[in-house]
């Protein structure tokens, strides 16, 4: 659920999607043995809180970071893989949108550079765009190809918060908002509530629901941070891309649908590099050949990612890759996708992917 | 909306502003490994040594990439925008960031850059004005 929950807490809506995911997963709450709650932006929601109103105590119970979708998917993996238990509930509640979070205030307190006037996350992303059209050559139509594809793929998605038309002269049209970046490139912010029951293959061959497997998983950190030369361009993602496909012997080609978590269209454009979709430098002209648009070989983001669906920091691309690989996403559904992989990364320190198949012997 | 934060009294930044106010660029120096190292930290990340002087270093660099703000983040930004943020390396490595003066012609990336000193609100500062 996503859009505009206003009087609600991250709590509230958290646990409203676990009872959804409980439901649809044929379970029932006296079956799960763990619980990770991921934070919201305000640092609510977390194990304790969520866990009281769920009224569980459990074996397994941990939280997470604002922002860690894809390393909560990890972390229920190592829990289940440790036997510290079987079945997780994973939770996200966020309502940034109606209590009006301050994004434009520095997530780690006062620094240098906030003081200079680099503040949001469109600073950064925009010092790293601007460097990749330097270099590189890229293009405002070329990297507008992000916004006005998500746009399309947004319009066949009923529950998608920006459904109004996109087309590369509307956007080429908008404002500079960071300049290079413009309104469309940026993260929308609403409010939302997500969920999901993560389990083993044996439990999961026993419940009514169709099981989405986890192939392979990598992490890599970047902690050092401004530290790091050139940390803008975040080149510690291409060690979670050599890691993920070393995990499950895959490569680029076997992916059917691709979800990468988009604050802003920068990430996008810096992973499909990393991860080898296409070579370094070439995102602009990988993008405007049009193969991540509806009917392109690789759709990417198939609701809308966070420019046009909503602002659930990554938790609805995995939703909607499980849609896509169960079969469930209506107009925008591709042609009996096996494998999706999830994409994300926690701001410029940490980055995340996930390997998801329709089979159980897929990777490692 | 917040107001635009400061970092002047976090003490680790201290010396840089003290320095400013005197019309020197400075950055961290470990002393154990001889590493530059910008933004200040309590601690060097290369050797993990916490022995550190402050040195001076020539007030220039190379525009690294820019962005132009045309929106206001917050209320003590709003009669600034459209105001223009740079990161710069310096010519001997670290990364600062920091306004640019609007000059004759558009920034580039990779444009060479001189540091400038000055007081905003009661605060010594830095900023760049391409060379």
């Amino acid at each position: 659920m996503q859009g505009e929950l206003p009087g609600q807490s991250v709590e509230e809506i958290a646990v409203d999607a676990a009872i959804n995911a409980v439901e649809d997963s044929g379970l029932t709450f006296a079956d799960l043995d763990g619980l990770i709650a991921c934070k919201s932006v305000q640092g609510n929601g977390n194990d304790v809180t969520v866990g009281q109103l769920l009224g569980l105590n459990l074996p397994y119970v941990q939280s997470l970071d604002y922002g860690t979708c894809n390393f909560s998917l990890h972390l229920a993996v190592a829990a289940i893989g440790a036997g510290l238990c079987n079945t997780v509930l994973l939770t996200y509640g966020a309502n940034a949108r109606s209590r009006k979070f301050d994004f434009g205030r520095p997530m780690y307190g006062a620094d240098m550079a906030s003081a200079a006037g680099l503040v949001h996350i469109a600073g950064r992303a925009g010092l790293a765009l601007q460097r990749h059209k330097a270099i590189y050559g890229t293009t405002d139509e070329q990297f507008g190809m992000l916004a006005v594809g998500q746009r399309e793929w947004a319009r066949k998605n009923p529950n998608a918060i920006f459904r109004k038309p996109l087309s590369m002269d509307d956007y080429l049209a908008e404002k500079y908002m960071v300049e290079p970046l413009r309104r469309s490139d940026v993260t929308m912010i609403s409010d939302g509530g997500v969920a999901f029951v993560v389990t083993t293959a044996e439990r999961a061959a026993d419940l009514p629901t169709k099981p989405v497997y986890i192939s392979g998983i990598a992490e890599h950190a970047g902690v050092r941070g401004e530290h790091n030369p050139e940390n803008l361009m975040r080149p510690w993602l291409k060690d979670a891309a050599r890691d993920i496909w070393a995990n499950t012997g895959m490569g680029p080609a076997d992916i059917d649908a691709l979800y990468i978590q988009d604050p802003t269209a920068l990430w996008t454009l810096q992973m499909l590099e990393y991860y080898g979709f296409c070579d370094l430098g070439e995102g602009g002209p990988f993008l405007a050949e049009g193969h991540t648009l509806p009917g392109g070989d690789l759709p990417l983001n198939t609701h809308g990612g966070q420019l046009s669906e909503s602002y659930t920091w990554g938790w609805m691309h995995l939703v909607e890759a499980v849609r896509q690989l169960r079969g469930q996403a209506g107009e925008r559904q591709l042609e009996a996708p096996e494998t999706a992989m999830y994409l994300s990364s926690h701001g410029f320190v940490k980055a995340a992917a996930s390997i998801l198949s329709t089979n159980a012997s897929v990777g490692s | 909306m917040s107001e635009s934060p400061s970092p002047v009294d976090h003490p680790v930044a201290e010396p840089f502003f003290q320095a400013a106010a005197e019309g020197r660029l400075v950055v961290q120096h470990c002393n154990s490994c001889d590493a530059l190292r910008w933004p200040p930290l309590s601690g060097c990340p290369e050797c993990r040594s916490r022995d550190t002087t402050w040195v001076e270093v020539a007030p220039a660099g190379t525009i690294w990439s820019f962005v132009v703000y045309h929106r206001a983040f917050s209320r003590s930004l709003k009669d600034q925008i459209p105001y223009t943020v740079a990161m710069v390396q310096l010519d001997e490595g670290p990364y600062l960031v920091g306004r640019l003066v609007e000059g004759k012609k558009p920034p580039k990336v990779g444009d060479r850059v001189d540091a400038e000193f000055l007081e905003v609100g009661g605060v010594s500062t830095v900023r760049w004005r391409i060379a």
